[in-house]
């Protein structure tokens, strides 16, 4: 039932979004009444690929690190560790493209692009939200919508994750894959130590997005809110 | 030296006592048989193949070099009876290199390919090795070594899927490296020229340096070490041929040292364990060397210390794992830091919230009081 209402709502949503969740701010009755209103957020396509991205990560963050450190860890073989670094990868490229084409052809994409109007009041709000408000209390300044699912922050991390740091990330792990076949763009880059430099920092880099990611995600009206949200699509209001 | 391994210790004896006269004596003696084989139309009587011998390519093979002539490998030739179209008997004795590469044959016999005659299948020297041409192996890079030897007959691209990077490694690595376990290796370096993008002649090297074979090492080996060149040495030889106009890189491959042992070739025990290169401190990269062969087919062997090969100027060579050689250590240190900064980050955050959590609450209570 409650579900069945939200989806109504959610449908209802629509232009009017916003207000509706000025107006469910304004009527809310804290607790009690948050836990009975339910937004649809995450379309299902993107629950898949987010999850199958998670897994996918994790184990190309532990493959990568036995890679990396061959010889002196010792989770899997490095004969292992790279068949499913390679298997894992192109399992993570092909998710992407997936990724890509739902949200192009959905149009969902614009929620990646972020409304240059306001946007330094906004990042300002947020970063005294995460440094300051949110220890006193005070409500998080960006309202979930479906039209409006990340906040200045999220939508500039995962614009620069997802259209610049992951494409680097797939392109010099494809030429990682088989050195010999793609030696001419590797050269081109400037020898293979550079594609690899590029390479490891990212990994580094993602190793350490996913432990704030993670840590973010339990922000939520309580730990597990926006955890559940990305199985069931259904973000708490 | 590893190379004269295989040469029999009577064998030895025998060119030290010819090595004065041998070259004119030699010379002689094959410029007779050559008077007929040197013609490339020379058939067999019946027309079946051809009994033509390349004098260029004999000239330089390692064996004229060294005085080795045509009755030293055709033994059973006896003395010309020039008056016949084919002055001595035919077929001759087949040619036993193992009779002067005793080590050799020994070893091979232990490998594969010896092995196979039990299957009616006979591989000789020659399949790998030539028999005219025969030249020493020493400077040259693996891709030339193999296609002179196993990838005649094999085709390696077929199997080894296990093997990640299969052509990296066919490219780097010498079969033999694998396939004949448990014998020495070493990392050669060779000069490549950056701006005419090809690889360099040592003599170019050298005649840019304006010294020889001799004056090489020590003209940059100057510490402790004169044997061996240290990674500093290094870039001042880099340094140097820039100077002089030689814009040079290096690229590194993994070779067998010429040793007999090489021809034990095994399927079964083939090297498969990654970890046992893709290691801190692999010993297969503690050797590591530049070989110049000169014109009379000498070698000069250079050691360098394996640091050599972090050295920007072997931009090629990367492999993961081995610390040593090619970890970038600031950049893992770097990486390491920032994922625990980011933990740390979190577990600040975390307790900031735990401690926050009272004021909150008060906060809260007061609202509700507030809305009630
Ligand atoms: C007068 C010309 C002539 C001279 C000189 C000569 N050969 Fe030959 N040789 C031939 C011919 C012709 C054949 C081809 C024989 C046949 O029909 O199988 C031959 C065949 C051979 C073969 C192949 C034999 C086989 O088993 O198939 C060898 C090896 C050989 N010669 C070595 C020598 C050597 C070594 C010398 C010098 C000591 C020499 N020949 C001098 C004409 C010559
Ligand atoms: C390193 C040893 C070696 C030397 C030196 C050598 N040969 Fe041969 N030669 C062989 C081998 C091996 C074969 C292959 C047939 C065999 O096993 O008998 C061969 C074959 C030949 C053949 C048969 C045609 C062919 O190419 O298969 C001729 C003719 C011949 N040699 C002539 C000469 C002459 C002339 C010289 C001196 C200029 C010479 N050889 C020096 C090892 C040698
Ligand atoms: C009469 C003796 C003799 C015979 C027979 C002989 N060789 Fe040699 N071989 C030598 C000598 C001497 C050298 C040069 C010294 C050295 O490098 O060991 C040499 C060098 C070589 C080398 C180069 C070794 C290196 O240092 O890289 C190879 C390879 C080789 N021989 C192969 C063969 C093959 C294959 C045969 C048979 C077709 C053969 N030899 C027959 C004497 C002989
Ligand atoms: C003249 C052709 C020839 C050349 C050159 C040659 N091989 Fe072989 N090799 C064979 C043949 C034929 C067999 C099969 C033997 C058998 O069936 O027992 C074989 C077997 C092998 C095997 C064992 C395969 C098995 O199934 O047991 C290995 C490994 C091997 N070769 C490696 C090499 C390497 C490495 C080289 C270069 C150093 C090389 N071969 C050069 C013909 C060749
Ligand atoms: C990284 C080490 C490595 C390198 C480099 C390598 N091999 Fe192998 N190769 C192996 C191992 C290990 C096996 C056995 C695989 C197995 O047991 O299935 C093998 C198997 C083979 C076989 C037997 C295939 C079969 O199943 O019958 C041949 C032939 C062979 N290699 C030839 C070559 C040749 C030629 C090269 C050089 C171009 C080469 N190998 C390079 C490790 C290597
Ligand atoms: C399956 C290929 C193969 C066969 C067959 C083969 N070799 Fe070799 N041989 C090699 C390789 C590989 C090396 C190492 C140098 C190189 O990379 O070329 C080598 C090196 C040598 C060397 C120089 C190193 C040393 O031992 O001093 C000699 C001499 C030699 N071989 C002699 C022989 C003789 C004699 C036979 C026959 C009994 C023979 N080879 C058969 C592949 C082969």
């Amino acid at each position: 039932m409650e579900v069945m209402n939200a989806i109504v709502e959610a449908g209802l949503a629509g232009e009017e979004g916003a207000s509706v969740a000025g107006l469910t701010r304004k009527l809310r009755k804290p607790v009690v009444a948050a836990a009975n209103k339910m937004v649809y957020i995450h379309h299902a396509p993107i629950r898949v690929w987010h999850w199958v991205n998670a897994a996918a990560f994790v184990v190309l963050l532990l493959t990568g690190v036995q890679i990396r450190f061959a010889g002196r860890l010792n989770l899997f073989s490095l004969e292992e560790a790279i068949h499913l670094h390679n298997y894992v990868g192109f399992m993570v490229i092909s998710n992407y493209f997936l990724w890509l084409l739902y949200n192009l052809g959905s149009g969902q994409i614009r929620l990646y692009l972020p409304n240059p109007r306001g946007m330094a009041r906004k990042i300002k709000e947020q970063v005294v939200y995460y440094t300051y408000g949110i220890f006193r209390g005070d409500p998080n300044p960006h309202q979930v919508t479906p039209e409006d699912k990340f906040n200045v922050m999220q939508q500039q991390t995962y614009a620069i994750i997802m259209f610049a740091l992951i494409p680097l990330q797939m392109a010099t792990g494809l030429f990682l894959w088989e050195i010999k076949r793609f030696e001419n763009y590797i050269n081109f880059m400037g020898g293979v130590r550079i594609v690899n430099l590029l390479h490891v920092s990212l990994f580094f880099f993602f190793a350490a997005f996913l432990i704030g990611h993670i840590y973010l995600a339990t922000l939520g009206h309580t730990p597990l809110a926006h955890i559940k949200a990305m199985f069931t699509g259904y973000e708490e209001e | 030296m590893n190379r004269k391994w295989g040469m029999s210790l009577a064998m030895l004896v025998l060119a030290a006592a010819m090595s004065g006269a041998a070259a004119s004596w030699a010379a002689v003696d094959n410029g007779v048989c050559l008077d007929c084989h040197g013609d490339s139309s020379l058939t067999r009587k019946d027309g079946e193949g051809s009994v033509f011998v390349d004098q260029k390519s004999f000239q330089y093979s390692v064996h004229n070099i060294n005085g080795i002539g045509c009755l030293d490998c055709h033994t059973d030739v006896g003395d010309l009876d020039v008056s016949q179209a084919v002055p001595h008997k035919t077929p001759l004795a087949a040619v036993n290199c193992g009779g002067c590469h005793e080590q050799a044959a020994s070893q091979y016999r232990l490998g594969v390919h010896q092995k196979a005659s039990h299957k009616g299948i006979i591989i000789q020297c020659q399949a790998c090795h030539g028999y005219h041409d025969v030249v020493s192996n020493e400077n040259k890079p693996v891709r030339e070594r193999e296609n002179r030897s196993c990838l005649k007959c094999h085709n390696p691209g077929k199997y080894h899927n296990w093997l990640p990077q299969k052509e990296t490694h066919f490219t780097y690595v010498q079969c033999t490296v694998c396939h004949a376990p448990n014998m020495p290796h070493v990392i050669h370096l060779r000069f490549y020229d950056l701006a005419k993008r090809q690889f360099l002649e040592p003599e170019r090297v050298l005649a840019a340096l304006g010294t020889d074979f001799d004056g090489f090492m020590p003209m940059f080996s100057r510490d402790a070490k004169p044997e061996e060149m240290s990674a500093d040495e290094f870039e001042n030889m880099v340094f140097a041929l820039n100077r002089r106009g030689l814009y040079v890189g290096f690229h590194a491959e993994l070779l067998s040292q010429n040793d007999p042992r090489v021809h034990q070739v095994t399927k079964v025990s083939a090297k498969r364990a990654c970890a046992d290169c893709h290691a801190a401190n692999a010993p297969f990269f503690d050797s590591v060397a530049m070989f110049f062969v000169d014109q009379n087919g000498g070698v000069h062997q250079y050691k360098l210390d394996r640091k050599v090969l972090e050295s920007y100027s072997v931009s090629n060579f990367y492999l993961p794992g081995s610390g040593a050689v090619s970890r970038l250590r600031p950049l893992d240190l770097g990486g390491i830091l920032l994922v625990l900064g980011a933990g740390v980050g979190v577990m600040l955050h975390l307790a900031g919230r735990a401690a926050t959590a009272p004021l909150r609450k008060r906060r809260h209570d007061r609202k509700e009081g507030e809305a009630d």
